[in-house]
């Protein structure tokens, strides 16, 4: 029992982190139909710089600056970085009017940031310490780590508060507006540039502090994001693109088969479910588990 | 001409002698070999993105696949002392070769049933994590697989020689010409035109009469069979092959090969594998950052050499006038087509000339629910053989629903549609356009990339009778009966009066052009019965002149019609018979004069209203 529920807070854990990333998959293809595919080697770069600001990479211990220090510097890295890859790679394409250029395109900023980290600063494994300890909590004689539960925590406010200010604020019902018919929401006078570039913005600020939040239960390495970021792409197919909700149980159904296969039948074949459930929906609901099938006029 | 291609043949043949004469290893047997395997690889890749326009980032699997066959298979236990692997048949090369293939091939079958169902980054992710779960097997199943650890193989000895070393140029250089061969004769067929077709708009397509399901799938094997072959032979290049090389960086390696050369070229195959190879070799400087200089490259390639290294090269070369300017091409090959349509004398339409006595389309209480709302309402409607009748309506009266339904693209709720009173209800729309029900699109559905003249071509689809194996092998049959079908989509663009634009892009046409490449594509499927969906709107009233007189000379082929149309005045000028729905339900049918002195009618367009409406005399409100 003890270790079901183990395994249950670190599969959820592991599910909020791709919930968060698929988060930004929904975003970025809410406002312009384009999907950020160097979101996952993003988030390594958030990884990164929360090492570099947080620890000392000698001794491997924190280093005194304070973890929110090395928050908010993420955020402003990654934000940055988001904005490059709009106007780098997604408008570029958009605006050659080539279908499918902002696939190849995202993934070759993924593969430049990726490789241009392991050469110019490390390809080596790094320790990042929990700002609560890497000791593990007891609760009903589970082995918790504190991470964890500061993964799920953070996770649920992230989630809530991006929701909220996409129904209450102005910026985000001029988000909702752009994502549900762009030349409308332009004749209303909303700059849709703005809102597609803020929206990029958002995704990799968040994938960003996805990158922090994971860190104490992996290692940081310039390698940490890859298949991170494929994996919580599946998520977001597996939930449904278009559905905000449907991130969440993507990435809770990902991370929940990840460490019951794990414990139950083979840590190398941890990811082989949540692949096959993949596939499956692929083919059976291509518009995902919450994702509405939109019927074709022509 | 005939000497320029025993020239080009035997400079192909050139590096066949590279092992008599050259024993640097590090050269042939190290780069060039390798360069050679993987063209292989970037050729099937370029099937499925190229062609079909379906990102795969999972073709290291496949790759994976005919490597470990071969390797498996092939392996003699004395190599590998300490394996944990138990099962080494060692089975001859050639038939653990072929093994490889035919699983790559199954692999590629079960790959493409997703790709009917998604498309674009969609699908990309599942051939991500179709590769990975093959990786995960590989890496995993240490008993069959040998895990990490890898697998060591002997060189191969064909025919008494041994292809080691330099030779092994003579393994796997014939198989690169063989693919290359396949490909360049694929591309210039219908089957290539088809895979385009199916990129550009897979509902166009099947109203064309293409089985997408047949042609998605059968390219998804093509295409796995011949990177099971290039991993087969990959097998041999170091003799050692391990898990961790076919992992998701080879696949984006392969795909940056692709888009670096040029899509749809099987010269930029090979030349952007090079590239990706040589490229760090020459430069060793950047051999560590060669991922980073990669993603900018691939990153310059999308935005400013859209056709790749190859492009490129084409327009160097016409520069320097080693090629023909496309616009003196084009002109030849207009100039032969006329000769070529004023000589040929067949029957364009030919099943119509005799008259059917059957209706030409009979609905029988039709109705299409989408969730609450009721599209089409009973709709019972019949269309005598040779007829123009027009169907008009407000908006959102259900007449493209109608049209929809009976091309097959919306499964009616219930009720009956039956062409020459062959029942339509259970068949697909590539179906219904095989039996002679040929439509066009209210939103145009051109295929845009393509030229007009192969637009048409496209259209003409059933008629060609060559087999992929034919087609694979560029028979002469094949060639000759492409070149009949050129004649014979020139003389449709002649009946529509775009001959002149035959080889510019679609997407370049003006609009009313467009709308008539449309007529002219479904005309091509020899249809007897033709729905057009609002042909004329956007056009200007010269346009619409030239319309109607296009729409009766299509009638005196003897093509049944069914008219959609806003343009009130053409559809009283042109139609026989004028059915009129509203709110998915028929209002009011007959002669273009009873129609429109219908009182419903009015009420339906204009409101209902205290306004006196005559009851006889033509000009009526709505003429």
């Amino acid at each position: 029992m003890a270790e079901v529920l183990q395994l249950l807070i670190s599969g959820v854990a592991q599910g909020m982190i791709y919930a968060l990333i698929a988060f930004g998959y929904n975003m970025t293809f809410s406002t312009s139909k384009t999907i950020n595919f160097s979101l996952g080697n993003l988030l390594m770069t958030g990884g990164v710089v929360g090492l570099l600001v947080y620890m000392n990479t000698k001794t491997g211990e924190p280093n005194g600056n304070s973890f929110f220090v090395a928050l908010v510097a993420v955020v402003i890295v990654c934000s940055v970085l988001g904005a490059l890859v709009y106007k780098v790679a997604v408008e570029p394409s958009v605006k050659r009017g080539s279908d499918f250029a902002w696939v190849l395109a995202t993934l070759a900023f993924g593969i430049i940031v990726k490789n241009a980290v392991e050469q110019l600063w490390s390809t080596d494994d790094f320790r990042f310490s929990s700002p609560l300890g890497s000791e593990p909590l007891r609760i009903a004689g589970a082995g918790i780590f504190p991470q964890e539960i500061l993964i799920i925590i953070v996770s649920i406010l992230i989630v809530t508060a991006v929701e909220l200010f996409r129904r209450k604020s102005i910026l985000g019902k001029a988000i909702q507006a752009v994502s549900e018919d762009k030349m409308t929401a332009g004749l209303m006078g909303i700059n849709q540039n703005f809102v597609i570039l803020f929206s990029f913005m958002l995704s990799t600020a968040i994938a960003g502090v996805a990158g922090v939040l994971i860190a104490p239960l992996t290692f940081v390495s310039a390698t940490m994001g890859t298949v991170l970021g494929v994996k919580a792409y599946g998520a977001a197919i597996i939930g449904g693109l278009e559905s905000g909700f449907g991130m969440l149980a993507g990435g809770l159904l990902l991370g929940l088969s990840e460490s019951l296969t794990a414990r139950y039948i083979s840590t190398g074949y941890k990811d082989t479910p949540g692949f096959v459930i993949l596939i499956l929906i692929i083919l059976f609901k291509p518009s995902g588990l919450f994702g509405k099938k939109a019927i074709k006029k022509v | 001409m005939n000497r320029k291609k025993i020239i080009y043949a035997l400079l192909l043949l050139l590096p066949m002698l590279l092992p008599l004469f050259v024993d640097n290893q590090y050269y042939v047997h190290g780069i060039l070999c390798r360069i050679l395997i993987y063209s292989i690889l970037v050729a099937s890749l370029d099937l499925v993105v190229g062609y079909l326009g379906d990102i795969s980032i999972g073709h290291a699997g496949l790759f994976a696949i005919g490597a470990y066959s071969v390797a498996i298979l092939t392996a003699n236990p004395k190599m590998n002392m300490e394996a944990t692997m138990t099962f080494m048949p060692q089975i001859p090369f050639l038939a653990a070769l072929a093994i490889g293939v035919l699983l790559a091939a199954l692999t590629g079958f079960v790959l493409g049933f997703p790709s009917l169902r998604s498309s674009g980054p969609y699908l990309a992710v599942t051939t991500i994590a179709c590769g990975m779960i093959i990786f995960t097997f590989i890496s995993e199943q240490e008993l069959l697989t040998n895990g990490t650890k890898g697998i060591n193989l002997s060189v191969v000895t064909l025919l008494g020689v041994q292809l080691g070393g330099n030779k092994l140029v003579w393994l796997v250089y014939p198989p690169l010409l063989a693919v290359m061969w396949i490909m360049r004769n694929i591309g210039r067929s219908y089957w290539g035109r088809a895979f385009e077709a199916i990129k550009y708009s897979p509902i166009a397509a099947e109203a064309c009469g293409i089985w997408r399901t047949y042609f998605k799938i059968s390219a998804f094997v093509i295409s796995a069979a011949i990177a099971g072959l290039a991993g087969g032979l990959f097998a041999q290049l170091d003799q050692y092959i391990a898990a961790s090389t076919f992992n998701l960086d080879f696949s984006i390696l392969a795909l940056i090969a692709l888009i670096f050369g040029g899509l749809r070229s099987t010269l930029g195959n090979v030349i952007g594998m090079s590239l990706v190879v040589l490229l760090p070799d020459w430069f060793t400087w950047f051999k560590d950052f060669r991922l980073l200089v990669f993603g900018i490259l691939l990153l310059l390639t999308l935005f400013f050499l859209p056709q790749g290294v190859v492009g490129l090269l084409k327009s160097v070369w016409q520069k320097l006038g080693f090629h023909k300017h496309d616009h003196v091409d084009i002109q030849e090959r207009t100039l032969n087509l006329e000769k070529l349509s004023e000589k040929d004398s067949s029957v364009l339409f030919a099943a119509n000339t005799k008259v059917q006595k059957l209706d030409a389309l009979e609905l029988d209480l039709v109705r299409m629910q989408f969730g609450g709302l009721v599209a089409v309402n009973n709709l019972s409607l019949k269309i005598k053989s040779g007829m123009i009748m027009g169907l008009m309506g407000p908006n959102g009266s259900g007449k493209s629903t109608t049209v929809n339904i009976i091309t097959g693209l919306y499964p009616q709720t219930s009720g009956s549609v039956r062409v020459f009173g062959q029942e339509m209800n259970a068949l697909k729309p590539f179906e219904r356009a095989r039996l002679g029900v040929a439509r066009t699109f209210q939103n145009l559905q051109l295929f845009h990339d393509m030229t007009v003249l192969d637009n048409v071509m496209v259209g003409l689809h059933m008629s060609f009778k060559a087999n992929l194996v034919e087609v694979m092998l560029g028979l002469p049959a094949v060639w000759h009966e492409e070149h009949e079908m050129q004649v014979k989509a020139y003389r449709l663009l002649k009946f529509v009066g775009l001959e002149k634009s035959a080889f510019e892009k679609a997407k370049n046409l003006a609009y009313g052009q467009a709308r008539r490449l449309e007529i002219a594509r479904a005309l091509a499927l020899n249809p007897s019965f033709l729905l057009l969906d609002e042909p004329a709107a956007g056009l200007t009233s010269g346009e619409i002149e030239e319309f109607n007189h296009m729409i009766r000379k299509v009638k005196q082929q003897g093509i049944s019609v069914l008219l959609i149309e806003h343009h009130m005045d053409m559809l009283m000028e042109v139609s026989e018979e004028i059915t009129v729905l509203d709110f998915g339900k028929k209002i009011s049918e007959g002669t273009p004069d009873q129609v429109q002195n219908d009182p419903k009618v009015i009420s339906a367009y204009l409101g209902t209203s205290d306004v006196a409406v005559k009851p006889s005399g033509s000009g009526g409100v709505l003429a």
